[in-house]
């Protein structure tokens, strides 16, 4: 059911090459070719190393291809957008700054004002479960906890496209759950476009309008899925014999390299 | 706090202990007093010292105060030239592929022999203590604050780069707090280094500091004397280092306090 909006970006033939500090060249992204449809969720599901950090971050114009373009809003990215919003894979918190402040870095970079971002800072904080951890300092926050903060302050900014690396990696199988669900409330409300990567297939089918499987490097697109259930989703759902169906598809494609 | 108390007083132990073996040491040798002066000799000297007029030149803080001012003006100097210098390399590659050569040459060079030069060029005040002062201090600040800037964790960079941050904004919000464990590190050995220098160039030739002081009691082999001064400078360098480590604790209060401050 992807009413699939208007083309917001197109990625074509993306290459990345790294030189290795032994001198040795390594290809981590090989001929890969995505587009995102303005409001469309697309999960990237694929072997470790296979490339998918490096894609994240040639789309959010931070790492530059060895070959291919990326056209976003009907532009050539050369450089890193205002209007995205990037979670990493670690959490990348200031250690200097409380969770509040941290939360607000995009808004100081970007200089926008400060009030209106606070009450809303405070508002997504209480949506990941953080109320009363403003004043903190990412020190005294778990794993898990930092990442929270660090998908809150990916979101302060409203920015229309979000680009997720494994945002909930670090945390237990039930407040996983809780945020997938979160995302998908927070998704549904705002309709951004979000390019979301995960190792784990359940997270990626239960979310998606669209799943992009790649294989182990170099990394190249195996195959696309898209997934038809409706929205809102619970659940429930991942016990669905249909559910099942995507998600074995995939899990065979991967082979037996991504554990869920 | 059982744990401080416990310290303190295993600390007077061993200070009395060492004080003894001191006073036995000088009566089984019969080392004589302008070799190795008995502690109460050194404790009176130190009295004398630090009770005499403080206008007058046989006070020690007198003659310390001038000392600690040239530290201090030349920790400033140096401290914020390091601190500047490694700054503008690390924006710079250009700066840094044409300075770094000097900079390294002149690390090599053993500093203190740049002294006569000094009270040449700048006479017998405070200027040439001032600038030798600075000198000492400002290596260990530069090239540790260099490495700061340099080890800067490449997601933090990424992070900023997605958010499209002006050069400045880089500079300030990223790698000045990024490099502060290791320029507060530059800055501890700064400060000590800075005491040196001036010292070394008051007895190059100066009017006035404990370094002249000093000098002028070995000419009268006042060994006694020369002891008490020692002690203060070793009170007066701990002082130094124990503010900047409160220094440190409060502008990097983020470092675990559990990892040693300099670990050049
Ligand atoms: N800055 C870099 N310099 C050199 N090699 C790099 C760099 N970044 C990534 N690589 C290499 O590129 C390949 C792809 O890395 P990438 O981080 O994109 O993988 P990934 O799919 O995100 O893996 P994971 O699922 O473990 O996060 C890896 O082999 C990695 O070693
Ligand atoms: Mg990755």
């Amino acid at each position: 059911m992807s009413e699939a909006g208007p083309l917001l970006l197109d990625a074509r033939g993306l290459r990345k090459q790294y030189d290795t500090r032994e001198g040795a060249r390594i290809t981590a992204l090989e001929e890969v070719s995505v587009s995102l449809a303005d409001g469309e969720f697309v999960s990237v599901v694929g072997p470790s190393g296979c490339g998918k950090s490096t894609m994240m971050k040639l789309i959010a114009g931070i790492v530059k291809p060895s070959a291919g373009e990326i056209i976003y809003r009907g532009q050539v990215v050369t450089r890193a957008q205002r209007g995205m919003g990037v979670v990493f894979q670690s959490p990348v918190l200031l250690p200097w700054l409380t969770v509040l402040e941290n939360v607000l870095v995009p808004i100081r970079v970007l200089r926008m004002d400060r009030a209106p971002a606070s009450a809303r800072a405070r508002e997504l904080l209480e949506l990941v479960g953080l109320t009363g951890f403003e004043s903190k300092y990412p020190s005294e926050l778990s794993g898990g906890m930092q990442q929270r903060v660090g998908i809150v302050r990916s979101l302060i900014h409203d920015p229309g496209l979000l680009l997720m690396d494994e945002p909930f990696g670090a945390l237990d199988a039930l407040t996983r759950e809780r945020m997938s669900l979160a995302l998908q409330r927070i998704w549904l409300a705002n309709r951004k476009t979000v390019f979301f990567i995960t190792h784990s297939i359940l997270e990626a089918v239960f979310l998606s309008d669209r799943v992009i499987v790649m294989s182990a490097r170099p990394g190249r697109i195996l195959q696309e899925f898209t997934i038809p259930f409706p929205r809102p989703r619970d659940f429930d759902l991942t016990s669905t014999a249909e559910f099942g169906d995507f998600a074995r598809e995939i899990r065979h494609l991967l082979g037996a390299s991504v554990d869920v | 706090m059982k744990a401080r108390l416990r310290e303190a007083f295993w600390l007077l132990v061993s200070a009395f202990v060492a004080i003894g073996i001191w006073q036995t040491l000088i009566s089984l040798t019969g080392l004589p007093k302008y070799v190795l002066p008995p502690p109460g000799a050194v404790w009176h000297e130190l009295v004398a010292g630090l009770t005499a007029d403080p206008s007058s030149r046989a006070s020690i803080w007198y003659q310390l105060s001038d000392t600690l001012v040239a530290t201090l003006w030349g920790f400033l100097l140096g401290g914020v030239g390091g601190v500047s210098l490694a700054a503008v390399m690390a924006e710079f590659r250009f700066v840094q592929k044409v300075l770094f050569p000097y900079v390294v040459g002149f690390q090599s060079l053993p500093k203190v022999a740049i002294a006569p030069l000094y009270v040449i060029w700048f006479g017998y005040e405070m200027e040439p203590k001032v600038a030798m002062s600075a000198t000492l201090a400002f290596f260990p600040v530069l090239l540790n604050a260099m490495q700061g800037f340099v080890a800067i964790e490449r997601d933090r960079m990424e992070l900023f780069a997605s958010l499209d941050a002006s050069r400045w904004q880089r500079f300030v919000m990223i790698k000045l707090p990024s490099a502060a464990p290791l320029i507060f590190a530059g800055l501890n050995l700064g400060i000590v280094y800075a005491l040196l220098g001036a010292i070394v160039a008051e007895f190059i030739g100066a009017q006035r500091g404990v370094g002249v002081l000093i000098t002028q009691l070995q000419s009268v082999s006042d060994t006694a004397g020369v002891f008490a001064i020692l002690v203060v400078l070793a009170v007066a360098g701990y002082v130094l280092i124990t503010v900047m480590r409160l220094l440190q604790k409060h502008f990097v209060f983020w470092q675990a306090s559990d990892t040693p401050p300099d670990a050049s």
